[in-house]
């Protein structure tokens, strides 16, 4: 199957040029993981893929005190205190600056309620407490790119509060047991050693989604983007704290020389807009419309790295990516609270193979619908591609600042609640999954993978008929085991990026990442 | 209301600071955010917002 791909490959001067990095990757050094054809037999009782991904909780912060899974309880003391950029321990925890909740809840919780916490996590929901619900919206907290890795100190999680722009609230836990998605994971299978495929934020992590790769940004330095170069310190991780930063965390929000979105080598890391309309961008004046100006420096150029949804294509796979609001953003515009279509949040609007204009990007970028209702048509029509990516609308992807829990959760158990009843539900395989960890503070220390990732552990849920029922998979894995169950499933060639990553979690003598089939049973069913 | 003031607002909500740097004039800043809004905060004060949410930041700013 492998050389019949390369022939595929080689047959079209088009893919010649992007495909270059994947056939290196075939034929260079590292493991060979999806060589294995009886594998493949095994796996071929799925044939319809749907991947639902969800926004910004880690795994403690949601699922940290779900039964037989490594919660908080678990947590070692050293990883439950926070110390401040010092490196000496808080005393207490900072308080949430500009107020626990989001602008416009009433009740608010206010800084001053937050203040003298003490130096430990703390829930949220508690009764003798705060007393928040799951449809409480509250502030937003850094989730970056350079402060993720400050953050996660080395494995030691202890300075998730001293890179914070939120005080406390990093230290913030729900009890997730009233949730919808719960019962779902009770059901089926939680997957607690699961981790972001990148570290930092939406964007970033998006892209790992769907490339496993760092979006890049070419001669950065000498473009209106040069501002946005951040400046690191020698280790290559930490940002240069500015001369007017606070020293300690308990004073105020650290500041940095230059804290943007571009590695000095002119990766993209951060928060980006698409090249193509919908974009947080205008388009130019006199330009065409169904682009963002180029001349923008948050605009990032067309990325030219294969897909999964390439690699999808290339071997005839059907496959789609569903945008909740995507349609109603192209047709009205921008509208928040709701829907409040995300830009960044549409990784392959960054990929030239999908500019407007495309066959590809006709067939393959589609409209989730309102609420996700042409998704959600689709499942009951038992006419989901092979492989299906869906993206809820901002108002219900359970992101902190503008979303709440609740509304998202409901909203996702929904959706699976349609998929259980879908004429392809007998061989369905559904992951629900979240972006990253919205700069919440998580107990386990990530794998030691390359410079991209992984990041902190997040919550992933498992839903097939052929899941080990009321399962918890402790089995290592990262975003880019969605790309593996894929890519193994469907025989593709292997994304340049997973080839990468599990040559440097081998050089650093750990577990190779799993595929999820840890999580099924496929065999005598 | 002071650009720090006027980020810590603005991210608090969810809206991701994608560009801070002087503006064409220099006599202010010009924030770019990730729901397309790109706020003017001068260094007299004066706030003023574009892009496609302008309107999104205005009511986090308690401005018109």
């Amino acid at each position: 199957m492998r050389t019949k791909s390369v022939v595929v490959l080689c047959a079209s001067s088009v893919f010649i040029g992007a495909f270059g990095p994947v056939l290196a990757a075939e034929n260079g050094p590292g493991p060979k993981v999806y060589s294995g054809k009886g594998a493949a037999d095994d796996l071929a009782r799925i044939d319809t893929v749907v991947v639902i991904y969800a926004e910004n909780r880690s795994f403690d912060n949601l699922y940290g005190s779900f039964p037989g899974a490594n919660g908080v309880a678990k947590a070692s003391a050293s990883t439950r205190l926070q110390r401040d950029r010092d490196g000496k321990p808080f005393r207490e925890l900072p308080p949430v600056w500009e107020n626990l909740t989001a602008k416009g809840v009433t009740p608010p919780v206010t800084q001053a309620e937050t203040e003298h916490l003490p130096n430990h996590p703390f829930y949220l929901d508690d009764p003798k407490g705060f007393k928040l619900s799951y449809g409480t919206i509250t502030h937003d907290l850094w989730h970056r790119f350079y402060q993720n890795q400050m953050q996660i100190n080395g494995g030691r999680n202890d300075k998730f509060v001293a890179h914070a722009d939120s005080g406390a609230l990093v230290m913030s836990l729900w009890d997730g047991s009233k949730t919808a998605m719960w019962k779902v994971a009770q059901k089926y299978v939680l997957a607690d050693n699961f981790f972001m495929g990148g570290f930092g934020g939406s964007f970033f992590n998006h892209q790992w989604l769907v490339c496993a790769c760092a979006p890049t940004y070419p001669n950065a330095d000498t473009n209106p983007a040069k501002p946005s170069i951040a400046v690191v310190e020698p280790d290559g991780v930490t940002l240069k704290e500015a001369a007017n930063s606070p020293k300690s965390a308990m004073e105020g929000i650290p500041k940095y020389v230059s804290d943007g979105n571009l590695t000095p080598d002119f990766y993209a890391v951060n928060t980006m807009q698409p090249p193509y309309q919908p974009s947080g961008n205008d388009p130019a004046k006199d330009g065409d419309k169904a682009y963002a100006d180029p001349a923008k420096p948050t605009t990032l150029p067309p990325q030219l790295e294969p897909t999964i949804g390439d690699m999808l294509s290339l071997k005839r796979i059907t496959w789609a990516w569903y945008g909740g609001a995507w349609q109603d953003t192209l047709d009205h515009g921008y509208k928040s609270p709701v829907p409040n279509f995300q830009f960044h949040h549409q990784p392959l609007n960054y990929y030239a193979s999908f500019a407007p204009g495309t066959a590809a990007r006709a067939e393959h970028l589609r409209d989730g619908g309102l609420a996700g209702t042409e998704f959600i048509k689709a499942i009951d029509d038992g006419k989901l591609p092979q492989v299906s990516f869906y993206k809820p609308q901002g108002d219900l992807n359970e992101h902190s600042g503008y979303a709440d829990i609740l509304s998202g959760d409901s909203h996702i158990a929904d959706v699976v609640a349609h998929l259980e009843k879908s004429p392809q539900w007998p061989h369905m395989l559904v992951v629900v999954t979240y972006d990253e960890n919205g700069g919440l503070w998580d107990h386990v220390a990530p794998p030691k993978g390359d410079r991209w990732g992984p990041g902190s552990r997040i919550p992933a849920i498992v839903v097939s008929p052929f899941a080990r029922h009321g399962y918890v998979d402790h089995t290592p894995m990262d975003t880019t085991s969605i790309l593996r169950f894929i890519t193994r499933r469907f025989e593709l060639p292997t994304l340049h990026g997973i080839t990468v990553r599990d040559t440097a979690i081998a050089a650093h003598g750990q577990k190779p990442l799993g595929d999820l089939t840890s999580a099924l049973v496929l065999k005598d069913k | 209301m002071d650009v720090d003031k006027v980020t810590a607002l603005i991210s608090a909500a969810g809206i991701e600071l994608t560009d801070r740097r002087r503006n064409g004039t220099d006599d202010g800043w010009s924030l770019s955010f990730s729901n397309g809004a790109v706020v003017e905060v001068r260094d007299n004060g004066e706030i003023s917002h574009s892009g496609k949410g302008a309107e999104a930041v205005a009511r986090l700013l308690g401005q018109p």
